[in-house]
């Protein structure tokens, strides 16, 4: 059988060329030239090492406007099998809530998936909340921050990068993957591919394709409204490990101190 | 059966209008680019001079994105402490509008678009790395691995044309051949560009100066073209020179041009957009290779066509127009569908009988002239005492003017024989 797997990629602002507008806080984008997430690309790759030993297809899914569409080549090019664009204009200005769920639903109105890539981030607002939202609408099960990937009999086996060490983590699909920066090299795009993308082109959809209603999507459907930025310097933490026969003792000391409360 | 009648290398001015004038007639035509947009990788001081466009897109005046049209043309000297210049300002030029300034990445990607609309299949973003050939005949370009084939081939890579050198088909690039182009481009209101150059209602300023205040030898010349709202600053500089001058860095020559006392009022305030570098063409008709053979043509920066007489600078005309000039070949060529080295000979007959080939062959050896330490030396030098002392009022009695030069003339390093046989020269090429 073939192993469908998806790709989430983003296009982004060319990070080495942004520039933060001094009087609104904003990223001034309009100077800047439009690139693919970076971490997305390394996404890709993971992708396209596990079809290079396993008959698979890969379906490239982004969320954005038009202009995605040099991003959406470039995946093809680069050796992706489809790509589809959710574009609307009812998708404007969503935060990181409606764009998982728009997402997830474009993947869901395919066929069938087996494993989900997305890139750790994005370069442009660096949340890291699209990839696991995506798995969450799905309830599939996730593997965050992965590098050395890899499938066999319907298992997928990932080293996550912790603070202190590296988990291995195997794990039954479908599953939703998310791929560390520069976890590998992302292969040059060929022209050959790239003729046959630019005539081909990629797919648009809609949200009325997706059956999402303009009130669910876009900033209406966003919870989080920016107030303002700034920047803010990081605390440096307290930290303590303990064992797992010392976790009641710590729920006991942290409930003392007030740190946590009971939930009825 | 190729896969394509013509694939071109390259999306500047000569590969798109190459692609474009192939495309239009019918032509199956594949235009590769490693720039992403087209442009992305281009730089060019910004005048277009010329009207060799309108043969492609009779209505480009109004629809490519032009910046100013130049009315003020600035040639001079700049020393130290002075600037020397012939400040000509018409308003024949407003009515011929002979020379526009334009920005490469909105200029490219227009000319991109229009090859794309004409039909030829635009591809950004990817390198070709090679040539593919049956014998001794050009039959497609390499990429990792995989060959696309095509009955012509045309080479217009630009200053550093890479195929073209590596596949044996040009001499590689000598130090004297290029000089080494820096640009930035700042930032400011239309208006403030209209108050600090005198201009109206879309006009430009083309300022173009050698520099006469380096140091051991280095010859430089600096250019500074107003945009719409924003200001191309740069130097060309000798890279034989530098090479020889451990001393002397690019980067410290553009930033004492841009902080020269007579140029840096013009850019003050102004926010730095960009910084970039690029090779630009100096070598001459001498450094123009063989242009055609069996099934490739080479147009553009990579046949070396640009020219600089220390009047005029321009490239982006004769790209244009050889990148015509190549289309139109090509066209024949598919109609007998014969690619042979003798068919595609026309492509220099047609160039040898147009402006490009006859302002270079007519203008051979003028970098002897053009990078000579007459004109980046001395001239400025010897031209600032004599204006210094002819304007200077001391109190003491004024000296006639022949006088003041012989004086000035002994300060200088020149021996009378070789002042003499170098303005001979200058007058003779220039």
């Amino acid at each position: 059988m073939v192993l469908e797997i998806v790709v989430m990629v983003k296009q982004v602002p060319d990070s080495q060329e942004v520039v933060i507008d001094p009087v609104t806080m904003n990223l001034n984008r309009s100077m800047t030239r439009n690139v693919t997430n970076r971490a997305d690309e390394n996404a890709l790759e993971a992708a396209l090492q596990i079809k290079d030993k396993t008959p698979a297809n890969i379906t490239v899914v982004s969320m954005g406007p038009p202009q995605a569409e040099s991003t959406m080549i470039e995946c093809l090019a680069r050796g992706a099998d489809r790509a589809i664009l959710v574009s609307d204009r009812a998708l404007g200005g969503a935060d990181t809530y409606p764009t998982g769920l728009t997402v997830a639903s474009a993947i869901s109105k395919l066929d069938h998936f087996d494993i989900i890539f997305a890139g750790e981030e994005s370069s442009d607002s660096s949340t890291g909340h699209v990839g696991p939202g995506v798995a969450e609408f799905l309830g599939i099960d996730q593997i965050t921050y992965c590098s050395k990937i890899q499938y066999e009999d319907g298992y997928v086996t990932a080293e996550r990068e912790l603070e202190d060490g590296t988990e291995v983590v195997k794990c039954p699909t479908p599953v939703l993957v998310t791929v560390l920066l520069n976890s590998n090299y992302p292969r040059r795009q060929t022209l050959r591919r790239k003729i046959d993308a630019v005539r081909k082109g990629m797919e648009v959809w809609n949200i009325e394709k997706l059956e999402l209603k303009p009130e669910w999507v876009g900033v209406r459907g966003s919870p989080t409204i920016v107030r303002r930025m700034q920047s803010i310097k990081e605390k440096q933490r307290e930290g303590k490990k303990v064992t797992l026969e010392q976790i009641p003792d710590l729920v006991k000391e942290l409930y003392e101190k007030k740190i946590i409360r009971e939930v009825h | 059966m190729s896969e394509f009648d013509a694939i071109v290398v390259g999306a500047g001015p000569a590969g798109t209008s190459a692609a474009s004038k192939m495309a239009s007639s019918g032509m199956n035509v594949l235009l590769v680019e490693r720039g992403d947009p087209p442009g992305s990788k281009n730089v060019s001081g910004g005048i277009l001079w010329g009207k060799d466009l309108s043969k492609l897109y009779p209505d480009w005046e109004k629809t490519a994105p032009l910046e100013r049209f130049i009315t003020n043309k600035v040639t001079g000297f700049l020393t130290e402490d002075s600037s020397i210049s012939i400040d000509f300002k018409t308003k024949r030029f407003e009515r011929q509008r002979t020379g526009y300034s334009v920005l490469r990445t909105k200029l490219d990607g227009w000319l991109a678009k229009k090859a794309k609309d004409s039909g030829a299949t635009v591809i950004t973003g990817i390198t070709v790395d090679g040539l593919a050939r049956d014998g001794n005949k050009v039959i497609g370009v390499r990429q990792e691995n995989d060959v696309i084939t095509s009955d012509l081939v045309v080479l217009a890579e630009g200053a550093n044309p890479r195929i073209a050198i590596d596949e044996g088909l040009r001499q590689p690039i000598n130090d004297h051949d290029v000089a080494i182009g820096i640009k930035q481009v700042f930032k400011f209101s239309e208006q403030t560009i209209n108050e600090r150059f005198n201009l109206r209602n879309g006009a430009g300023f083309a300022g173009e100066y050698s520099l006469g205040f380096l140091n051991n030898g280095v010859k430089a010349g600096g250019f500074l073209y107003t945009n719409k709202d924003t200001i191309s600053l740069g130097v060309v500089i000798d890279i034989f020179d530098l090479r020889k001058d451990n001393s002397t860095y690019s980067f410290d020559i553009m930033e004492k041009f841009a902080s020269h006392p007579y140029i840096a009022p013009y850019i003050e305030g102004g926010q730095l957009q960009e910084y970039s570098a690029h090779l630009v063409c100096e070598g001459g008709i001498d450094y123009v290779p063989k242009l055609y053979g069996n099934g490739y043509l080479i147009a553009g920066d990579s046949a070396g066509f640009s020219f600089s007489n220390g009047m005029m600078i321009q490239g982006m005309n004769y790209a244009i127009a050889s990148g015509i000039a190549a289309g139109e070949t090509a066209i024949s060529a598919k109609e007998s569908n014969d690619y042979s080295e003798s068919m595609l000979s026309s492509y220099e007959k047609k160039l040898s009988s147009s402006e490009v080939l006859m302002d270079m062959r007519n203008f051979r050896g003028i970098q002897n002239v053009t990078w000579s330490p007459l004109v980046h030396e001395f001239i400025p030098k010897f031209t600032e005492g004599i204006l210094y002392n002819m304007f200077n009022e001391t109190g003491e009695p004024k000296k006639h003017l022949f006088e003041i030069a012989l004086e000035n003339f002994a300060g200088s390093k020149y021996d009378r024989k070789s002042l003499v046989l170098d303005l001979y020269r200058m007058m003779r090429r220039m």
